[in-house]
């Protein structure tokens, strides 16, 4: 286990990060976010986030070119590094370990 | 596309390497938003997404690189400071001595400025109490610079016109406090203090009042009320509501307790310890019909929000009313012309927040608001002389820290890290000696308080209070201290110093002028402490003019009637074969327990004289010196209408053949008036602030009054036992009466309290203020001989002897004290001179004390540096130069 630990919402954007691979930007984020998990989330929060994990070291970004939309503004693009691949995995594999962990997992009263 | 304010905002915030990956976000969401939900709505979902974006993660961002190193820093910081503090133990202490002292000084002062702000706030009522105020325009003492007497003593009748009349007054009361009665219960008997006052002194004061409704208090004018150490006093422990007292003030009446009232604290402008209707009062109901006789402070309280304006028309109408005929009149009787627009009389009035400072109108415990700004400067004197000792001994004893400079700089540390970092150095010093400085502070309360005349307690509030001051100062001084010696010490170039070209000299360019600053400010101190000591000792040691040792005072405590003269006589008929009571002499006042003053006119001049009511023993008793004439005589009847003057109204009259004269203080226009006999030397029966002004001595009863005073000289020696002796004869004559007593000497030196305690402070600081200085000059010189340690060897190797070397190393403080002496002597003279003024007899400055001062200001500088010097110059040669 990483000496690093996520906190539940920079994990959702991390992972997001890691789907939408090239188009990972800011507001890109938040639809995504929206329309996979149903979360109304704020840009600003989303940003901060990206930062965080771009300290961390498991986000990095580059500026991408410019476009007509955003008025002439070019995107921020945030790509997924090898230690934010590693921590994701980490993550879920040791969700997937605890999950096993849990005894009866059956629904009753169908 | 314009920028909208919105995004400038954005941009002024936001560190621009973010600032166009997050603009972009926002245009991109308004632009989805305005086809959405139209331009109004995407305007405003802008705006507020902006807002959320104005948060530290974003704000602070990169912004704070340095402080990220800098918090990795600090422990660094901390440890090194620590480091230098105990390597260098002495400079350490000096510095935090001085530092301490001064923070604690400065905590003092703000719990006195504290104090003296909070007088009177405790009152509920206190924003619409006002006390009422007479000015009238002086005709007695015609001063034409100050024309006018103001005073809080207004017409007893007043109050009960205000109460009727003027409907904004809710409530007043007249108060008398300076009566004293003789209260008995069963065998007690005491002389107690009274203070006379109407029933709405208890609605309108917020003092707690229990065993009785304040609304229907004194609705009996037989009612009394007591602090709980009266009723202590003669009730024991039994409830004292309903007992009865007997109270003789000029006639004994009896008082049914009717409450308990607590104790005024120490800040506050009444004190009282027994309450009484002022309808006792003794005269109260002629003064009531004497519109002209000014004898009671009154209170009012006004109607909330009432005008200010409108409260002294209606004042004006009220007087004019009462007494505009009577004004005429005086205004065209009066001795000096007075201008037609001037006002004879008039009201004005002060909220109760203010009488404490209000030092214009006299009042127990009134205060001057100079007091604060004194304390307060010397406080600032100590500080700023204790912060030049930090500064003088960082520059000094930078030489060490020159190569820590140089790594750190090496190593990458940027100027203002070291800023920092030596800033840091110079608040832990100030937070350690505030830490010492509160523990001083706590120690030094209780002498304080005696210093000042205060009763400052520390209670959780003010303790806050003053903890949140000194942080502050502490901050401040941190701040001040600190900031030279860091900016100095971190201009160090690398190169430079780690080379080691560097010689290790002593860095005196900026030194020099602070230690003449701080000389300056210690000889300022000293100069005007020996001054006032002078004056002081001049004061209590000056030849009155009669002798004040082994005098008891002794009110006889019958009130103003014959039975005083009787209680003298037969006191002294009973001390007669007493040896150890040489005289015994009656008189209707001692001195520095008030006077009584004659006005009258004479071939139309305004004259007056200070007047004393006498029996024969009392010139022989005070042994006051005949300049011609004789003393009273029992035994010739005619005495009794005669005078003796002093020679101060024989001067005053222009009299050639005093002896021949009549002086017809009665205005009597049939006779000639009173024969003076006798002559008297000059005496102070003022204190030495007045001049001796004309005064008479009479044994006329129907004019000057009664001998309620006793003054009886004793031999020297024993005199508890005489004491012991007097009070046995007492209780036989007056078995019914207290037997109170004080020393004349005791009561003389009373009047110059003031000033002695303010010598005492001055003293004090001075003190301080002179350890503090002496101990940075003889951490400098140590400095200083280290530097030269290998110059001096040279020279003994040469030949020099001890004493050159001596002269050599102490030449420059001998300078430095000089220069310091020229600055200080001025301004202290200027300031001294003031403070002289207040006294009619005074010393006269002259060129001696300043020498005097000097001197003795440099003998000490002298004797702190040459603990150095001959160490120094002790040194082996061999010792400081085997290594070159």
């Amino acid at each position: 286990m990483p000496k690093e630990y996520l906190g539940e919402f920079e994990e959702l954007v991390l992972t997001m990060v890691g789907i939408l691979g090239e188009d990972a930007y800011g507001n890109a984020i938040v639809s995504e976010i929206k329309d996979r998990v149903g979360r109304e989330v704020n840009l600003s929060a989303v940003h901060i986030t990206l930062y965080r994990l771009e300290d961390k070291g498991l986000v990095k970004s580059h500026m991408g070119g410019a476009t007509k939309l955003r008025g002439g503004r070019r995107k921020r693009i945030f790509t997924i590094t090898n230690a934010g691949l590693a921590m994701l995995r980490v993550m879920k594999d040791a969700r997937v370990d605890l999950w096993k962990l849990i005894p009866q997992l059956k629904i009753v009263g169908i | 596309m314009k920028k909208s304010t919105i995004l400038r905002f954005l941009e002024w915030f936001c560190p621009p390497e973010l600032y166009e990956g997050i603009e972009g976000d926002l245009l991109e969401e308004f632009e989805r938003d305005h086809s959405r939900l139209g331009l109004k709505k995407a305007n405003r979902r802008l705006a507020w997404q902006v807002l959320k974006f104005f948060r530290p993660e974003i704000i602070l961002r990169n912004r704070f690189t340095i402080q990220l190193i800098n918090t990795i820093m600090i422990g660094n910081y901390f440890k090194v400071a620590a480091r230098n503090i105990q390597k260098r133990k002495l400079y350490s202490f000096i510095n935090a001595f001085g530092l301490s002292i001064g923070i604690c000084f400065c905590m003092l002062i703000f719990l006195f400025i504290q104090d003296e702000r909070s007088f009177d706030s405790f009152h509920v009522n206190k924003q619409d109490i006002y006390r009422i105020e007479e000015k009238s325009f002086d005709t007695w003492e015609h001063d034409s610079s100050d024309p006018y007497r103001k005073s809080a003593w207004i017409q007893t009748a007043l109050q009960p016109a205000l109460k009727e009349e003027l409907a904004e007054v809710l409530y007043a009361t007249r108060y008398n406090s300076d009566h004293t009665g003789i209260f008995r219960y069963e065998d007690k008997v005491f002389t107690e203090k009274i203070t006379y006052v109407d029933p709405d002194f208890f609605r309108m004061f917020s003092f707690p009042l229990t065993g009785v409704n304040p609304e229907r208090v004194f609705q009996n004018i037989t009612e009394i009320i007591l602090t709980p150490a009266i009723a202590r006093k003669y009730f024991g422990d039994e409830d004292p509501i309903g007992k009865t007292l007997r109270v003789d003030n000029e006639g004994e009446k009896s008082f049914t307790v009717a409450g308990i009232i607590e104790p005024a604290p120490a800040n506050s402008s009444l004190h009282f310890e027994t309450l009484i209707p002022q309808e006792n009062r003794p005269g109260y109901e002629r003064n009531l019909k004497q519109w002209g006789n000014f004898n009671t402070p009154t209170f009012v309280q006004l109607a909330p929000n009432t005008n200010r304006a409108t409260f002294k028309t209606n004042l004006d109408t009220l007087l004019d009313k009462y007494m505009g005929d009577r004004l005429e009149r005086w205004r065209k009787e009066a001795v000096v012309p007075i201008p037609a627009d001037v006002k004879m009389l008039e009201y004005e009035f002060t909220g109760l927040p203010e009488w404490h400072l209000k030092k214009e109108i006299g009042w127990e415990k009134v205060s001057d608001p100079q007091y604060s700004l004194i304390l307060g400067g010397i406080a600032a004197l100590i500080l700023l002389i204790a912060c030049i000792n930090y500064i003088s001994l960082s520059l000094t004893t930078s030489a060490s820290r020159r190569t820590e400079v140089g790594i750190r700089k090496v190593v990458g540390a940027q100027r203002n890290q070291l800023v920092y970092q030596f800033g840091l150095e110079s608040l832990i010093l100030a937070f350690i000696s505030m830490v010492i400085g509160m523990g001083l502070m706590v120690l030094f309360l209780p002498a304080f308080n005696e210093f000042t005349g205060k009763g400052i307690q520390l209670t959780m509030m003010s303790m806050l209070q003053v903890t949140g001051a000194s942080v502050m100062v502490t901050l401040l001084v941190g701040f001040l201290a600190g900031s030279y010696p860091s900016l100095f010490l971190s201009k160090f170039k690398p190169a430079l110093v780690l080379k080691g070209g560097f010689t290790s000299k002593l860095q005196a360019g900026f030194t020099k002028p602070l230690v003449v600053l701080q000389f300056a400010l210690s000889a300022f101190l000293i100069i005007s402490s020996v001054i006032m000591y002078k004056q002081m000792r001049f004061v209590t040691t000056k030849d009155l003019g009669y002798s004040k040792d082994q005098i008891l005072v002794i009110p006889t405590q019958t009130g103003w009637n014959e039975e005083a003269d009787k209680t003298v006589a037969r006191f002294r008929t009973r001390l007669q074969q007493e040896p150890t009571v040489v005289s015994i002499g009656g008189t209707t006042s001692s001195f520095a327990q008030g006077y009584s003053r004659y006005g009258y006119k004479i071939k139309g001049e305004q004259k007056s004289a200070y007047v004393y009511g006498v029996d024969p023993e009392y010139l022989p008793t005070l042994g006051v010196q005949f300049v011609s004439g004789r003393n009273f005589d029992a035994t010739i009847a005619s005495d009794s209408s005669a005078v003796i003057v002093n020679e101060a109204l024989v001067a005053d009259m222009k009299w050639t053949d005093p002896l021949n004269e009549y002086l017809n203080y009665q205005e009597d226009t049939v006779g000639l008036g009173a024969k003076v006999i006798g002559v008297v030397k000059d005496y102070h029966f003022l204190s030495l602030e007045q001049n001796i002004e004309p005064m008479m001595l009479s044994m006329n009863k129907n004019d000057v009054g009664y001998l309620t005073t006793m003054l009886v000289k004793i031999k020297p020696g024993d005199i508890p036992a005489t004491v012991e002796k007097l009070q046995i004869a007492w209780k036989d004559i007056a078995p019914d009466r207290p037997f109170d007593y004080t020393f004349l000497d005791q009561n003389v030196a009373k009047q110059y309290e003031s000033y002695q305690r303010w010598m005492s402070i001055m003293g004090l600081s001075t003190g301080f203020a002179i350890i503090i200085s002496c101990l940075g000059l003889f951490g400098l010189a140590g400095i200083n001989a280290i530097n030269r340690t290998k110059e001096i060897g040279i020279r003994k190797v040469m030949g020099a002897e001890l004493q050159n070397i001596f002269v050599l190393l102490n030449k420059q403080y001998v300078y430095l004290a000089l220069i310091a002496f020229v600055l200080a002597a001025p301004a202290s003279w200027y300031i001294m001179n003031k403070w002289l003024d207040d006294f009619k007899f005074k010393i006269s400055m002259s060129w001696e004390l300043f020498a005097i001062s000097m001197l003795v200001g440099l003998f000490i500088a002298l004797i702190t540096v040459s603990y150095h010097a001959i160490k120094a110059a002790l040194i082996n040669p061999a010792e400081t130069l085997k290594y070159e």
